[in-house]
């Protein structure tokens, strides 16, 4: 009950406000404003594949499993493959690691490639009548023949061996990739419409000239499949085998008698499941490094295993000699080094101190040195430079529509690079196919699809049909300094499953088992989603001038201009860095 | 979950309009939306002069979308005891007075006013959003100015030569039933503690820090990043404490030195290595003493509760 008229009376005069402040336009006071802008985050630049890595930890934070899973498989064939054996760079780039500890961004990776997908994600354009021979179905093969495939062509693979894979196949251990994960991903590429035919060796069982006049574009990516040599006296002894070779021999099934003490001599990737290996038939094993444990190519987590797993380790240490008695070997005579000034690779070179030199015994030893590619597998009139093929920014040879990529080029060989060069020929292709079609394309567009302008290239921007919106986007990479990590709290990084030590050595059962899939969901949640906007609102918390709302028209936020003041406070909190203070548009 | 998110966290509804008249980057219209999303639609709001008296509008706007009654310097705390029985006369209890004053409303010029509404223990919640001088009017120094700062009644050459008056600690000993510190940069701190206040009957008063970037003399960018370092250099210790006895840190982060807090100010800028060293044992010697109180009450209530077992 209001008071009566009498009563208003008897209040005294008094001022009364009857309007709002929204008729003052105080946005005309600013002289710069805020711009959602997205950036790229260092994981996507760090990524040799080229994968939206933000993106589908921005997706997974919202719990849209899915849509993460196709984000992924945009640019990656093979999640399940990388998420076990790739030596995630993107964890190295992490901005999280200058805070506490880089996100387990494989362990994410692989729980979205484990999720069984039937389905192929990327609808397929209209089909393109032009073929496309690949030569090789290691990761650079079939990432070019599964790109193209979703680009519309009609895609053929040749490999050399009885089943598709290449090194994958081949030569990693069961106990790091189950055959299963990799058959798995190969009929997703299948699924695709991508043909492999294996028991095919190019240049042999099918001449080249063949393969170049009946297809409008050829890719090679025969791989390096031969153990680099020693060139120590006595290589040739009973005893002494490539390690290549070796754990090619145990995918097959069988299981040569190692004997006692295996010493195998080499620090990469192929040395350390040379020893794993050699563990799990039983056998003593030293890998013999000739620089220390900070230069070993070998994913660390790799090395860690191994030793847990029993295997030793001897550095500073090259062979100079094998002993060899009644036709078997007996021991390895090695000469002590030490590190010197950097090389052409930036690690320290290793020189021998002459005076030292030590005996080891040994039953076998395995050479694990690197690989060399035989070019002599490959068309002679291709261009070489040093020991492998020749190619430009977009894998073009020498030769007239013929393009290569992978291990048999000077790439960093990795299955990351492999799956990343593989992408980025496929895209040459299509952009040099299309040329021939008479269809307009970019002079030179590399730079624009590349993340960060240096980064791997983008399926996804090379089509122009990225199903994340973007706000305002520029290719910037997001460094620590542009966040404000006051808004982030520590947490623990998710350490993988693993099987205990003592069951990995006696078998060739997965050793790594990731993370659950609520474990890889949490961690997604550590993800700092650098350089792009995750709807935290604290802009719009912190706005002094209620400029900032939810958008509408499926903007994330709307920025009222006519009330901003331009002080620049959302910019100074956005955690993420994802908004520029500009005077554009004023 | 490593990151704060916020949105499921604050109210959406908003009680303060665009188009004040505060300058870039003010601490004081964030600290008022903040509190406001807290309080909800029924509050209202008593303010006596300060920034605020001119944020709000000239007549006839009102950049609330509550009630605002306009009061004169030094009577924030009477007047906001007048509606509240006016209010409880006309049996509305859901409906809460909140007092809306400056530094120099409640250090100086409120401060009896103030001071004999606590020990009636009014039923008021009393808001001082500190910018630690008279901005409005030209940044004169009040009794809230820290030690060292230039003001324009303090210049450069003979800055501030008293220390911050401890507006809690003279709160608690009226033992009014809450009190606490809250700053604009800790935003769920500050709806948390706005959401206990109202909950509670009686005198409740809450110290908000509030970076002033032509008085403080920083970027307009930079008033939350002020307020953080603030907390975090132990300048302005985030606490609570119930009845005048009861005091709880509701953040104790790593204490950071005071230095980078005052480099990042033009009203500190004359202040030497000796004098920066001064203010740190000033900070220091309030801070253990804050911890004292905090750890004398963790005892007391640990025998209470001894007792009661």
């Amino acid at each position: 009950m209001g008071p009566s008229g009498s009563e208003y009376r008897r209040v005294p005069p008094i001022a009364v406000s009857s309007s709002s402040t929204l008729v003052n336009h105080t946005g005309s006071w600013k002289y710069i404003r805020p711009l959602f802008q997205d950036r790229v985050a260092p994981c996507n630049a760090g990524c040799p594949v080229g994968i939206d890595i933000e993106g589908y930890m921005n997706l997974l934070r919202e719990g849209r499993v899915a849509e993460a899973r196709d984000l992924l498989l945009r640019e990656n064939p093979m999640p399940g493959v990388t998420g076990r054996v790739c030596h995630h760079p993107c964890e190295v780039s992490c901005n999280r690691e200058s805070f506490d500890r880089a996100v387990a961004v494989h362990a994410v990776e692989r729980m979205l490639g484990d999720l069984a997908m039937p389905e192929v994600p990327l609808p397929a354009p209209p089909a393109r009548n032009q073929r496309v021979a690949i030569v090789g179905s290691g990761p650079a093969g079939l990432a070019c023949a599964y790109h193209l495939a979703g680009l519309g062509y009609r895609v053929t693979v040749f490999e050399a061996a009885t089943q598709p894979g290449g090194m994958l196949r081949l030569a990693i251990p069961e106990y790091r990739l189950p055959e299963a994960v990799l058959d798995r991903e190969i009929e997703r590429i299948r699924a695709r419409g991508v043909e492999i035919i294996c028991c095919v060796n190019v240049g042999d069982d099918l001449p080249w000239w063949s393969v170049r006049a009946n297809y409008d574009a050829v890719f090679l990516a025969p791989g390096a499949h031969r153990d680099r040599a020693l060139e120590v006296e006595g290589e040739q002894s009973r005893g002494v085998e490539p390690g290549l070779k070796f754990l090619e021999d145990v995918k097959r099934g069988n299981r040569p008698n190692l004997g006692r003490q295996v010493i195998v001599v080499g620090g990469g990737n192929t040395a350390i499941d040379c020893a794993r290996t050699a563990v799990r038939m039983g056998a003593d094993c030293l890998v013999l490094y000739r620089r220390t444990r900070a230069e070993m190519p070998a994913i660390p987590d790799e090395v860690e295993e191994a030793e847990r797993e029993g295997v030793k380790f001897e550095f500073l240490a090259a062979p100079v000699a094998f002993e060899s008695k009644r036709g078997r070997l007996k021991a390895v005579e090695c000469v002590r080094m030490r590190l010197g000034p950097p090389d052409a690779s930036g690690r320290r070179r290793p020189i021998p101190v002459d005076s030292d030199h030590f005996t080891l015994p040994a039953d076998t030893v395995l050479t694990a040195v690197g690989e060399v590619t035989d070019l002599a597998a490959v068309p002679q009139d291709l261009e070489r430079q040093d020991s492998a093929l020749r190619v430009g920014a977009w894998g073009e040879t020498s030769g007239v529509r013929v393009f290569a990529g992978g291990d048999v080029t000077d790439e960093t060989r990795s299955v990351a690079h492999a799956l990343g060069a593989g992408k980025r020929a496929a895209i040459g292709i299509d952009r040099y196919l299309r040329q021939a079609a008479g269809e307009p394309v970019e002079p030179d567009g590399l730079a624009r699809l590349r993340y960060g302008g240096s980064g791997n290239v983008s399926i996804t921007r090379w089509r122009g049909d990225d199903p994340i919106q973007r706000a305002s986007p520029t290719n910037d990479v997001v460094r620590f300094e542009d966040l404000n990590p006051s808004h982030f709290q520590r947490a623990a990084r998710r350490d993988d499953r693993r099987l205990h030590s003592e069951t990995a050595r006696s078998g060739f059962t997965e050793v790594n088992l990731g993370l659950t899939r609520d474990g890889a969901l949490e961690e997604a949640r550590r993800c700092f989603n650098c350089a792009v906007c995750n709807g935290c609102e604290l802009c719009l918390i912190f706005c002094p001038d209620v400029a900032i709302a939810r958008g509408t028209d499926g903007n994330r936020f709307d920025i009222a201009l006519d009330y901003c003041k331009g002080c620049g406070v959302c910019a100074a909190e956005c955690p993420r860095g994802g908004i520029t203070m500009t005077r554009a548009g004023l | 979950m490593s990151q704060l998110m916020i949105a499921d966290r604050v109210p959406r509804e908003e009680l303060m309009t665009s188009g004040h008249v505060a300058c870039p980057g003010c601490a004081a219209p964030i600290a008022m939306r903040m509190v406001l999303k807290a309080l909800g639609p029924k509050t209202i709001v008593v303010m006596p002069a300060s920034c605020w008296s001119i944020i709000a509008g000239p007549w006839p706007q009102s950049s609330l979308k509550v009630p605002l009654y306009h009061a004169a310097f030094e009577t924030g705390a009477a007047t906001a005891s007048g509606v509240r029985a006016a209010l409880d006369m006309q049996g509305d209890t859901e409906t809460t007075v909140l007092v809306w004053a400056g530094d120099g409303g409640t250090f100086d010029i409120g401060l009896q006013a103030l001071s004999g509404a606590a020990e009636r223990n009014e039923n008021i919640l009393y808001c001082c959003y500190d910018n630690e001088a008279y901005m409005n009017t030209g940044i004169q120094r009040s009794s809230a100015t820290p030690w060292g700062a230039a003001t324009s009644t303090t210049p450069a050459v003979q800055p501030q030569s008293t220390h911050k008056k401890d507006i809690l600690a003279i709160l608690a000993a009226h033992r009014i039933p809450y009190a606490a510190t809250a700053t604009v940069a800790h935003p769920v701190d500050l709806l948390e503690k706005v959401t206990k206040a109202r909950a509670i009957r009686g005198t409740r008063f809450l110290h908000i820090l509030a970076p002033c970037p032509p008085g403080w003399k920083f970027e307009d960018d930079e008033t939350i990043e002020l307020a953080r370092m603030a907390v975090r250099a132990g300048v302005f210790p985030l606490v609570e404490v119930e009845h005048g006895e009861h005091w709880r840190f509701t953040a104790e982060g790593a204490r950071e030195p005071v230095g980078p807090y005052l480099r990042k100010q033009g009203r500190f800028r004359h202040l030497g290595e000796e004098q920066v060293r001064q203010i740190q044992a000033e900070v220091d010697r309030r801070w253990n003493a804050m911890r004292r109180r905090v750890e004398s009450s963790e005892s007391d209530e640990d025998g209470s509760l001894a007792e009661g077992g």
